[in-house]
């Protein structure tokens, strides 16, 4: 029988990078994926962590973070861990299409909501929207697109919106991704760029929703740019996220071409432990249940919508695996009082605690499961919500869990 | 790999297990073509909370769905997505009556081992542009679908009157589900998969079987499915229980067999077969990583594309025919970055339907001319009808590369001819 050197759990940006680090070291590896994972979902940016001020250097900015937060995933990986497999992940996006940092700390870039969000990593189809003022920007929409209105967008950002449309191409009732799917023809991207050219009043940059194509965005953000004259950025807006689709294409695409094994679809739906280590998981796929074994294995199922963590009425538990799970003491601790509030509802730090090695322990600090680690957003005590630390958690915990894993 | 007994119950039937997150919104091949099919999400889940069963169905749209199932291996929820398409198809369909066309295709199988006896007659006849304009006006299949050859002699034939030394003594046994295609249509891929299990060491066999049903599937005809299903798991079922394991070479029919008609059809027997039946690659896959054989690839230089079928992704197997085909030396393996290939089957030769299928089919064409293989590899029948008609390039199953690549006396179908 077949033996991987590492089992990924979880198709979210934590397995994939965990795959990824593995099959980069020559490891075998096998990630296994109920679905197609969040990135797919949320992804846009690289948010690491936007709670801090702007101007603020990122390395400073979370160095004095992991001081104040000992417990934080980040004091597991130090800003070592983050800025070394930052960079890995840069590397998967070799220019045109290229992700970097607009300075060396946060930037604001607007939202379908018209809200500004500080985010670090931008791909550059987005950097031109990275401190805009009203006076300069249109933003874009199109006409019986219904997850993009620029009329909210624009009105919540001060500036000016319109909507436009293409009867030539019968446009009504698309969805971002046949949209995408077109933009990713050139006559119909100078189509619209001519289409938007039309529109401009003076303004030096044009906010369009992301759908900047799927198989060469920089091409697409290039066409633009030379039809209208002005700099183009899309903005990130409803799932599913075709900039995440990217992402999520582009670490498939590396990890199959490099070797991994890749299953979709199906859940693990049980591990089998012994003598305190995990010995084989199995897949369940109607009406078959296969057995897979690996040395090691890394848990990176997510929170709640990934399927990591389940909550009944009264608590929350981890169903893989049961592993203890750090959490409120009680379900009317798990909610602060309103639910829109600067400050984090106590749920939001349930998780996974770990050892310094990101294999989980019990209450005694105790290794659980000496050749299991978890990865991403199942572990404890962070606040991606909040912390705008979704993505490099993942990032940072996904390479460090399988350099953990294969260095024992 | 080895199959456990122990099966635990994920939801299903359950369009509210569904959280709206449209993750399915991201794959599905036909609503990224047209507005008219809004997309797994409405369709499935979406539509399902409105339909009743004492209610006539108003979702004529429902139709266009083609059963890739894509829908189904990427959805985070595990919401059996096409599974409800197919319910609301099936009521759609018994309700307003199926037309001759798609009753007659579905029966490809009785007719396809006549044709195959007069196969010189009926080709050039297909291939007619009178009676391909009276297909297309009178049955609405359409015109610009090449229409699959009939080859003589069958598979069946071939296989039954060849010498007899598969039957070599000591050799472990092996059964061949070859499929229809296989048998009337594309034989060599029939040869092949044979020259490969006895090169494999294995005495191969060819049980009874007949159409597995899957293409009454896609006309919602599941009382028709379940009797091509019953029929198979009675002739199937005494290999399996003697102890030997059956491969097969077509994707979409080893679905049906292995993952349908045990859950989706719930016919007797279904699981015992499924636990025996193998993917071919996968099962010379496992062999070779178990170390349990040592054939040896000779070097084809050469440069290739594999394409993955969507029932490829729905076996959630991996891809054996990938990890093979890297194991041959000086091969330049590539894999095609494309979900689907469009043809959907039978729902490709449907007039009212052809445009879809080629709109879906861009995608993959403008990847393989990225590529420029000398040759295309795709495990399924009908991914290899499309991408032969979407490029005009030459296209084999994996199993007819590898033959090549082993030292066997069938040379078979050459693979280097550039363009057909």
């Amino acid at each position: 029988m077949k033996r991987w050197d590492l089992i990924v759990i979880g198709t979210g940006l934590a397995g994939l990078t965990a795959a990824r680090t593995a099959i980069e070291m020559g490891a075998k590896v096998l990630i296994i994926g109920r679905g197609m994972g969040s990135v797919t979902l949320f992804g846009n940016t690289i948010d690491v962590l936007g709670c801090i001020p702007p101007e603020t250097d990122m390395e400073e900015g979370i160095t004095r973070w992991i001081a104040t937060n000992p417990h934080h995933p980040y004091a597991r990986t130090g800003w070592a861990g983050i800025a070394e497999s930052l960079s890995a992940f840069r590397g998967l996006f070799p220019p045109p299409y290229t992700f970097d940092t607009v300075g060396s700390g946060n930037s604001l870039v607007p939202t379908g909501a018209g809200t500004l969000r500080p985010t670090y990593l931008l791909p550059v189809t987005m950097t031109a929207g990275a401190g805009i003022s009203e006076a300069d920007t249109l933003i874009v929409g199109l006409k019986g697109f219904k997850d993009f209105q620029s009329d909210t967008v624009s009105l919540h950002l001060q500036c000016r919106g319109v909507n436009l449309s293409l009867p030539r191409y019968g446009l009504e009732g698309l969805t971002a991704i046949a949209l995408a799917r077109l933009m990713d023809e050139e006559p119909f991207r100078e189509r619209l760029g001519e289409a938007i050219r039309h529109q401009m009043a003076g303004e030096k940059r044009i906010g369009l929703p992301a759908i900047l194509g799927f198989r060469a965005p920089a091409d697409v953000l290039k066409t633009l740019e030379t039809v209208t004259g002005a700099r183009v950025f899309e903005i990130p807006m409803l799932p599913p996220s075709i900039p995440g689709l990217r992402i999520f294409h582009r670490y498939r695409e590396i990890l199959i071409a490099k070797g991994a094994t890749f299953l979709m679809g199906n859940p693990v739906t049980a591990a089998e432990l012994k003598d305190g280590r995990c010995a084989g998981i199995t897949v369940h796929n109607p009406p078959l249940s296969t057995v897979y074994r690996a040395e090691s294995y890394v848990l990176a199922t997510g929170r709640f919508l990934g399927g990591g963590l389940w909550a009944d009425m009264e608590r929350i538990a981890e169903p893989l695996f049961h592993l203890p799970i750090f959490q409120p003491e009680s379900r009317g601790l798990w909610f602060r009082e309103r639910f829109f509030q600067p400050e984090a509802h106590p749920i939001h730090r349930a998780g996974i605690v770990t050892d310094e090695y990101l294999r989980p322990v019990d209450a005694e600090g105790e290794v659980i499961l000496k050749n299991v680690r978890a990865a991403g957003s199942i572990l404890a005590h962070h606040q991606a919500i909040e912390e705008h630390s979704r993505e490099g958690i993942d990032i940072a915990t996904g390479d460090l869990a399988a350099r953990r894993s294969l260095a024992s | 790999m080895t199959h456990t007994d122990e099966i635990p119950t994920p939801p299903r039937n359950l369009p509210d297990v569904c959280v709206r997150c449209a993750t399915c919104m991201a794959v599905c091949p036909v609503s990224r073509v047209t507005p008219r099919f809004p997309g797994p999400k409405q369709a499935g889940p979406g539509a399902q909370r409105f339909r009743s069963a004492s209610e006539a169905s108003v979702d004529d749209w429902i139709e266009l769905c083609t059963a890739c199932r894509l829908c189904d291996t990427v959805c985070p929820t595990g919401v059996p997505i096409s599974e409800l398409n197919l319910m609301a198809k099936a009521k759609y369909l018994d309700e307003r009556g199926r037309t001759f066309r798609d009753w007659l295709l579905v029966r490809s199988d009785l007719f396809g081992e006549w044709a195959s006896r007069f196969s010189r007659i009926v080709n050039p006849l297909m291939k007619n542009r009178t009676i391909r304009w009276l297909l297309d006006k009178v049955l609405e299949i359409d015109r610009r679908r090449a229409l699959p050859e009939y080859e003589t002699p069958t598979f069946r034939e071939w296989f039954s009157t060849r010498p007899a030394a598969s039957e070599a003594a000591g050799r472990p046994r092996i059964a061949y589900f070859h499929g229809c295609f296989t048998n009337t249509n594309e034989v060599d891929v029939g040869k092949a998969s044979v020259a490969l299990l006895e090169a494999h060491g294995f005495s191969v066999i060819i049980p009874p079987q007949r159409c597995c049903g899957i293409p009454r599937l896609g006309v919602g005809d599941l009382r028709g499915a379940r009797e091509m299903g019953l029929r198979n798991l009675s002739l199937l079922l005494p290999t399996v229980r003697e102890g030997t394991d059956i491969v097969f070479s077509s994707t979409s029919c080893g679905l049906m067999l292995r993952h349908e008609y045990g859950p989706l059809l719930n016919l007797p027997g279904a699981e015992e077969l499924a636990k025996r039946l193998f993917d071919i690659c996968e099962l010379l896959l496992r062999l070779r990583e178990e170390g349990k054989q040592a054939v040896q690839f000779r070097p084809l230089p050469m440069r290739a594309a594999y394409f993955a079928p969507c029932h490829m992704k729905s076996l959630n197997i991996g891809l054996p025919a990938l990890e093979l085909l890297r194991c041959v030396p000086g091969l330049d393996i590539r894999l095609i970055e494309a979900e689907c290939c469009g043809l959907g089957g039978l729902y490709g030769f449907k007039k009212e339907k052809y445009a879809i299928t080629e709109e879906i089919g861009r995608d993959l064409a403008k990847e393989v001319a990225r590529i420029d293989p000398e040759v295309i590899l795709t495990d399924c029948e009908g991914c290899r009808m499309q991408i032969r008609q979407l490029t005009r390039r030459k296209v084999l199953h994996p199993v007819q590369l590898l033959r090549f690549s082993i030292d066997t006396h069938d040379k078979g179908e050459r693979p280097l001819v550039r363009r057909q």
